[in-house]
């Protein structure tokens, strides 16, 4: 009699479990949110560590579709939580289109490199437009912008091999990031300090005749460097991409890495730009991605896995485990961005 | 969110089963199909990728899935990526240039390329020695002087269809302009250029709307030289080698080269089962197995180049470089690529002179009449033809022969003006009614041919008939002996045309037979690249 009290008890105890158990997920249900994100983050957010964390930590499932940081923040954001553009000028460009977001945040940083082949790297440091200190290439932009725009060929710079003159390979400047800030970078180059408004008119011809010289211009940063990896040194010679993209690459495809490691080469502007990743949260439940996306682990796993420098992460000191050689540990020569303004004259005449 | 969601997957649901149902009707024909799986991946892709098919039919055994294959040039492909909608789950063309430009509402993902191989002269070993191209670095401007002086013809694909014409032709621009750094909008302006190269394209002996056909012809032929692959130009050489014939020795013009990246990318029309399908297709491909299989068929694919135990495939006594830094010209932007391509369909190229023969027998009363009609309107009529970069050039020749038992007229229009579009209202007005006789037809049109100087135009006739043809082979054949001109007869075969009588037809001139019965406008499209 009384062991039948017991199971029953114990049944109750179960069921009343249960319930509890069931109430309680759901309440913590996953909160879907979605927006718009620049394609070199799809890796890290595709990134199932990184996702599960989200899930189990903050309750959170990120939904995105990959886009422009300009037409992202220029274009309709209806129906969108956030939005993950790879600069700060776009936060300036919502707010002139839009108002101030809910809230923004930078989640993480990667500089502007250029990628190149060790034979153009070794020629370009004799023909003293880049520079070695301490196993890390460093390229001068003044140099590299007069050897471009006085109509250099690789072969007068030692490549007999390559055809045509020197030029940086980039994405289109109008449709994405890369090669906008790229652009930007130039524009400060040849103004000689930072681009403004002001002084954005004079260079404006000059500009276009470099890019004007590229013909052709990729639209996704993804597809340029895979094409320098793939179409080899005669094809893309010297490309401008993300420091994370190489980083990532490495990490992705150990093996392949380690066959090609001896002849990739990553040179850093001198001075560079950062591509900030601002995120920008357009409504209350996209909020809780800020939190998210700062969390330590994640934050770890971002530059650990995917190459982008975190604010813990700023000054890297363990990157080895990259396997990746040249990688600066910190970058003093940064030039900021030009604004908002600048970059729309900028993009205007290359368009 | 979640509601809209819901919504979405019914929506989706319901237009599923629609185009099921459409798919019984009218669906594009696959040209090959590879292994027997009840899970598609219909791939629309570049004729070069046809000799990857055994490599595909592996994966496809294994997996348990049927690839169905769609051979187009790769700017007709890029044509494909604008229509509204695309009816394939991936696209494979030659080059990413062509996948970018067309894939104006992103709806390609997971792009990825495949393998490299750059665009080649493939010359004649003998022709190419005397020429004095064997052993050293050769240049646009070189090969141009042998064709101005009459030492060189050779055969190319339509630069507006197919990627290794439009690469040819773009690097043949940048040699008559001085190589400058990059072509622009202003240099197609210059007449001089235009003078060049109508001359430079004069000495084209044969065209084609795709890259492994220019081969099958080149290999039929008996021709001098080809524009084409290096991977291509690997395969014919094995299949001369293999007929004890003389192989082709391969120039890799260094002022003018061209890489094509092949790049194998997913049309997302939002369905998971087909992408998770598709990206173990790229996976399979992409392995380092594959990549070694891919690159024994004469692809550079990898990254660390080509392999040692590979190096038997890149033989340096064809003239083959394993070791060159392909470095290639820059293409245009893509305003001025369309512009130089415009300019090569309207004024540049060797004028066509297509005889097109046309079925009005009774049996094409009807609905294949209205298509007859329909698809002669997207050619004739100038603004139609624009679109796909099929109109009509200045100094081209259209003429028309209505037939049934008989021929019914003849009709005959020069240039692209009003004359042209008035062809466009006779094959509107004209009755059906009576038998069939292609082949009378097709002598009528030789009979017209003989009137012109051949050497100026791309001759062609263009078959489409729907029925058993009553009539006599021989009696064409005897015509086309004692004409002795080289004009292929290609056929449009229609309703129950008997395709054993176009196959004939096709392999007695060197032509091709073009299957009109799922998409009429699509073969006239397709066949008006081989003239």
């Amino acid at each position: 009699m009384k062991t039948k009290y017991i199971g029953l008890g114990i049944l109750a105890a179960v069921v009343v479990a249960a319930v509890a158990y069931v109430g309680i997920r759901q309440s913590r249900q996953v909160t879907e949110i979605q927006g718009y994100v620049g394609g070199e983050k799809i890796g890290f957010l595709e990134d199932t560590e990184v996702r599960d964390i989200l899930r189990e930590r903050y309750h959170l499932s990120i939904d995105y579709a990959k886009a422009g940081s300009i037409e992202m923040v220029t274009g309709d954001t209806e129906g969108q939580d956030f939005l993950f553009p790879s600069n700060q000028t776009a936060l300036e460009w919502y707010e002139q289109a839009h108002g101030s977001p809910v809230k923004s945040e930078i989640i993480f940083n990667t500089p502007i490199v250029l990628y190149t082949r060790s034979a153009v790297a070794d020629a370009l440091v004799q023909a003293q437009i880049a520079s070695e200190q301490d196993g890390v290439y460093y390229v001068d932009m003044q140099k590299l912008t007069e050897a471009i725009e006085s109509g250099k060929t690789w072969a007068d710079i030692g490549l007999p091999q390559l055809y045509g003159s020197v030029t940086v390979g980039t994405t289109d400047p109008v449709k994405s990031n890369s090669g906008n800030m790229f652009a930007g970078l130039l524009a400060d180059t040849l103004c000689g300090g930072v681009a403004d408004e002001g002084n954005i008119g004079a260079v404006l011809p000059r500009l276009q005749a470099i890019f004007q010289k590229l013909g052709y211009m990729e639209s996704s940063s993804a597809d340029l460097f895979d094409q320098f990896l793939k179409t080899g040194m005669g094809a893309k010679p010297l490309i401008a991409g993300y420091e994370s993209q190489l980083l990532e690459f490495a990490v992705e495809n150990p093996d392949t890495w380690q066959q090609i490691s001896d002849d990739i080469v990553m040179l850093y502007p001198t001075p560079t730009v950062w591509s900030s990743h601002v995120y920008l949260a357009l409504d209350e439940a996209g909020t809780a991605g800020i939190d998210a996306l700062l969390d330590e682990e994640v934050q770890r796993l971002a530059w650990e896995k995917h190459g982008f420098r975190t604010g813990l992460y700023d000054t890297p000191s363990d990157a080895e485990h990259f396997g990746v050689s040249g990688v600066a540990d910190t970058l003093t020569q940064v030039a900021p961005m030009p604004d908002a303004n600048t970059m729309e004259k900028i993009l205007e005449a290359l368009g | 969110m979640k509601r809209f969601k819901r919504m979405a997957a019914l929506f989706l649901a319901v237009w599923m089963v629609l185009t099921l149902f459409a798919g019984c009707g009218g669906d594009t024909q696959a040209d090959t199909v590879l292994g027997s799986g009840r899970d598609v991946l219909r791939i629309l892709s570049g004729s070069e990728n046809a000799e990857l098919e055994p490599i595909l039919e592996t994966f496809a055994d294994k997996e348990g899935v049927r690839i169905e294959m769609t051979y187009q040039g790769s700017i007709d492909i890029m044509h494909a990526l604008g229509e509204e909608e695309i009816p394939y789950d991936a696209v494979w063309p030659a080059s990413s240039l062509w996948l970018q430009v067309g894939d104006t509402e992103h709806r390609i993902q997971h792009a990825e390329s495949i393998s490299i191989t750059p665009v080649v002269f493939g010359i004649r070993k003998s022709l190419a020695e005397s020429l004095g191209f064997v052993g050293k670095e050769v240049s646009v401007r070189d090969l141009l002087q042998a064709i101005e002086s009459g030492g060189l013809r050779f055969c190319m694909t339509s630069a507006t269809q197919s990627n290794s014409g439009a690469s040819a032709y773009i690097g043949f621009l940048y040699a008559l302009l001085g190589n400058p750094e990059v072509i622009t909008a202003e240099d197609l302006q210059n007449e001089d250029l235009k003078t060049q190269m109508k001359a430079l394209l004069s000495g084209v002996d044969r065209s084609s709307g795709s890259s492994e056909w220019l081969m099958d012809l080149f290999l039929e032929g008996g021709y001098d030289a080809m524009v084409n692959y290096e991977c291509l130009m690997i395969e014919a050489n094995r299949e001369l080698e293999a007929r004890g014939e003389e192989p082709l020795y391969v120039v890799y013009p260094y002022d003018g080269l061209s890489l094509a990246d092949s790049p194998l990318g997913y049309v997302d029309n939002g369905d998971d089962g087909k992408e998770a399908l598709f990206l173990k297709l790229q996976e399979y491909l992409l392995s380092a197995d594959t990549q070694n299989e891919i690159q024994r068929t004469g692809r550079r694919s990898g990254y660390t180049g080509i392999s040692d135990e590979n190096r038997d495939v890149f033989r340096e006594d064809w003239g083959l470089q394993p070791d060159r830094v392909l470095s290639p010209i820059k293409m245009p932007a893509a305003d001025v690529l369309f512009e130089c391509l415009n300019l090569y369909q309207t004024e540049l190229k060797k004028p066509s002179l297509t005889v097109y023969c046309l079925d009005y027998s009774g049996s094409m009363s009807g609905e294949g009449n209205r298509q007859l009609v329909d698809a002669m309107g997207q050619i004739l009529i100038q603004e139609n033809a624009k679109k796909n970069f099929l109109q009509a050039s200045e100094r081209e020749v259209n003429v028309l022969i209505p037939f049934n038992g008989g021929v019914i007229a003849t009709m005959t229009a020069e240039g692209n003006g009003s004359e042209l579009e008035n062809l466009y209202a006779e094959v509107e007005a004209q009755p059906v009614g009576g038998g069939t006789d292609m082949y009378t037809a097709a002598v009528a049109g030789l009979e017209i041919l003989k009137g012109y100087d051949l050497s100026q135009y791309t001759p062609a006739i263009i078959l489409l008939t729907d029925g058993q043809s009553s009539g006599s082979l021989y009696d064409f054949e005897a015509a086309y002996d004692e004409m002795g001109a080289e004009i292929p007869v290609f056929s449009i075969m229609f309703g129950d045309a008997d395709e054993s009588q176009l196959e004939e037809l096709a392999q007695y001139t060197n032509a091709r037979v073009f299957d009109g019965r799922e998409n009429l406008t699509e073969a006239f499209r397709t066949v008006k690249g081989y003239t």
